[in-house]
């Protein structure tokens, strides 16, 4: 006695949910990629703008320098949030001095962060009217080629979200667990990289996630704090698409920019996965 | 091995409250000592003091002649099971079991050997390569054993271990646990709540109560002789009855008189009589209480009598021992000889 749906009743009950992704997300993507190939003059199918988005060194070194202004801040966010969130675990006081400290930046608007970086840290602020009075040389961490201060100013501002993600994560980890590895022979920082890490690298891959793709397309902290050349995907889009109107280039940049974004997900994700493989004892 | 535990005036006070009020406790090499308590006595403070996870706000715990206290958990070489089993979510059965021994830096052949006869110890080696989550309560239990034994620990901590397992498995692995500790003769200290556990496991038990110790026995005297009214309530049920007291010799308040085995004249709260030791007969008329209510449990049945103002409990054994209805007349048997309970400090009612 199966009643069974009808392929068309099926259509209409999903027709809510996957309707919305088609008309809202689906279609937007597809007519950006298309609008990639569509030669300038607007006169049908063409390659043209891919063969100058992968010629140009502009765009090129662009595409590199968007990458390392994501990855870096979110190394840098992580190599700070772990700690951090791990230490909120440890008790009770340092569960409420950093659970308050940590969430300041959380209310810190994005361009005020970068402004806030660039009173400190150009030349002429207040971290080099400090060391000059001592007799050390202020480094360039504004504008800079390395793009420190936009590294910094991301970092900072995304420190928050992934203590806040990572230190769920943690603290959803039954206790007794942490405690038994230290009875078995486990120290402090074993147990973080054995076994908090490991459950809570589901949290660890969102937060992650999150900063990754935040900073990938980053656009305020770039043009505040970045330096002339080489410019980011984001700025060049900005200027190709709203100051030369070249439209197809903004297109394809947008699409190779979240190609190379979920690539470089996937491989992370993948050593993600070979790490947590069970490997058999004594093997 | 052969390593005694001491442990010296401890104390733990947490926010505006002593969890322990120093205790001071002698568990001789190769015994299974049970700390006994209701919840809130301080039993797991203490059983995770010992283990290095709680730090003891003053005291000494000393491992034979060595001075344990500050030692951190990783270097006290206890083995630790939890009640919620604990074992390592992402590891498999042999991982989770093989970890004390990475830790210590053994071989990779002799940890795969180790483990492999700890899991055999516990039945479980046809498991080794499942995951935590595939198997019962009962068997990750038994995995936590296996992972605590395995390190051959100089004490194994038991914080109450069955407590999350349902009826039948908790007996089954209670027999279990009690065998391997004779065989391995392991200094143990098991934490519960449940006096049967307590009875059925323990070498000794150690009461406790409000952070301190009430009293400490074996199993047969603390439930046969014991000296406070708390001990006596919280070992099995038991008829607490107001008695006058002449000398060696206590009066029932319904007329009859008893020797008592256990003379005493300060805080005394009144004689115990087990309900098993107390004997009923049916009367028509006079008798000393009235049955009003009965339960049969299949190899006892279970009475509660009003009699002398109060309600006391009696237990009949036996296929031929006669079903009485509500209302019944009885006349109420005391046991030969009477025990005297005397109140505690720090027990009030468990």
């Amino acid at each position: 006695m199966k009643r069974g749906i009808g392929p068309l009743a099926l259509l209409v009950l999903l027709l809510p949910g996957v309707g919305y992704l088609l008309v809202f997300f689906g279609i937007p993507l597809v007519r950006v990629i298309y609008g990639s190939f569509v030669s300038r003059t607007g006169a049908g199918f063409s390659l043209d703008t891919w063969v100058s988005l992968f010629a140009n060194p502009v765009y090129m070194d662009g595409l590199r320098y968007s990458l390392w202004l994501a990855v870096a801040p979110t190394v840098a966010s992580l190599v700070i949030a772990i700690p951090l969130s791990a230490l909120m675990q440890a008790n009770e006081t340092s569960r409420n001095v950093f659970g308050t400290l940590y969430k300041i930046p959380l209310v810190v608007p994005g361009i005020v962060a970068g402004f806030l970086v660039l009173i400190i840290l150009d030349r002429g602020g207040m971290l080099s009217r400090i060391l000059q009075p001592l007799g050390i040389p202020m480094p360039r961490l504004v504008r800079d080629d390395l793009g420190v201060g936009a590294i910094i100013a991301s970092a900072w501002k995304n420190i928050p979200f992934m203590t806040l993600i990572i230190a769920g994560a943690m603290a959803a980890i039954n206790k007794d667990v942490l405690h038994a590895a230290r009875t078995l022979g486990a120290g402090r920082l074993t147990v973080l990289l054995r076994i908090q890490l490991p459950l809570a690298q589901p949290g660890i891959t969102a937060a992650v996630l999150l900063t990754f793709i935040g900073s990938v397309g980053s656009y305020v902290i770039p043009s505040l704090l970045g330096p002339s050349y080489p410019k980011p995907l984001s700025i060049l889009m900005f200027e190709q698409g709203f100051q030369a109107g070249n439209w197809p280039l903004v297109y394809a940049m947008g699409t190779l920019l979240s190609v190379v974004a979920i690539v470089v997900l996937l491989a992370y994700y993948a050593i993600i996965g070979s790490l947590g493989r069970q490997k058999p004892v004594g093997t | 091995m052969d390593a005694s535990l001491s442990i010296r005036q401890l104390t733990k006070q947490f926010e505006g409250h002593r969890a322990l009020k120093g205790i001071d406790l002698e568990i001789p090499a190769g015994r299974l000592l049970v700390l006994l308590g209701p919840s809130g006595c301080g039993k797991t403070t203490l059983l995770r003091s010992i283990s290095g996870i709680t730090d003891p706000t003053s005291g000494e715990i000393w491992l034979k002649d060595r001075r344990i206290d500050a030692v951190p958990p990783e270097k006290r070489n206890f083995g630790l099971v939890f009640q919620t089993y604990a074992l390592f979510p992402h590891m498999t059965v042999e991982k989770n079991v093989a970890f004390g021994l990475e830790m210590r830096r053994i071989a990779k052949p002799e940890i795969t050997a180790r483990v492999k006869a700890a899991l055999e110890l516990v039945g479980l080696d046809q498991h080794a390569a499942r995951l935590p989550k595939q198997l019962s309560g009962g068997q990750q239990q038994r995995v936590a054993l296996a992972r605590a034994i395995v390190i051959e620990p100089d004490v194994l901590l038991f914080d109450e271990p069955l407590s999350n397992l349902d009826a039948k498995l908790r007996d089954s692995l209670r027999e279990d646990l009690r065998a391997l500790q004779l065989k391995l003769g392991i200094t143990s200290i098991y934490v519960t709540h449940d006096q049967s556990e307590a009875m059925a496991l323990g070498d000794e038990i150690v009461v406790m109560a409000d952070g301190e110790i009430v009293e400490r026995g074996t199993p047969i005297d603390l439930y046969r002789r014991p000296i406070y009214r708390f001990t006596a309530e919280f070992l099995g049920m038991t008829n607490v009855i107001e008695a006058q007291v002449y000398g060696d010799v206590a009066k029932l308040p319904w007329g009859e008189a008893r020797r008592i085995e256990n003379p005493a004249t300060q805080n005394v709260e009144g004689v115990a009589i087990r309900p098993e030791d107390l004997g009923i007969e049916p009367v028509d008329a006079d008798g000393h209480g009235t049955i009003t209510q009965s339960v049969f449990m299949g190899a006892s049945i279970h009475y509660w009598i009003a009699a002398a103002g109060k309600t006391l409990r009696a237990v009949t054994t036996g296929g031929s021992a006669p079903i009485l209805p509500n209302g019944q007349r009885v006349r109420l048997v005391p046991p030969p000889s009477l025990h005297l309970l005397r109140a505690h400090k720090a027990g009030g009612r468990p």
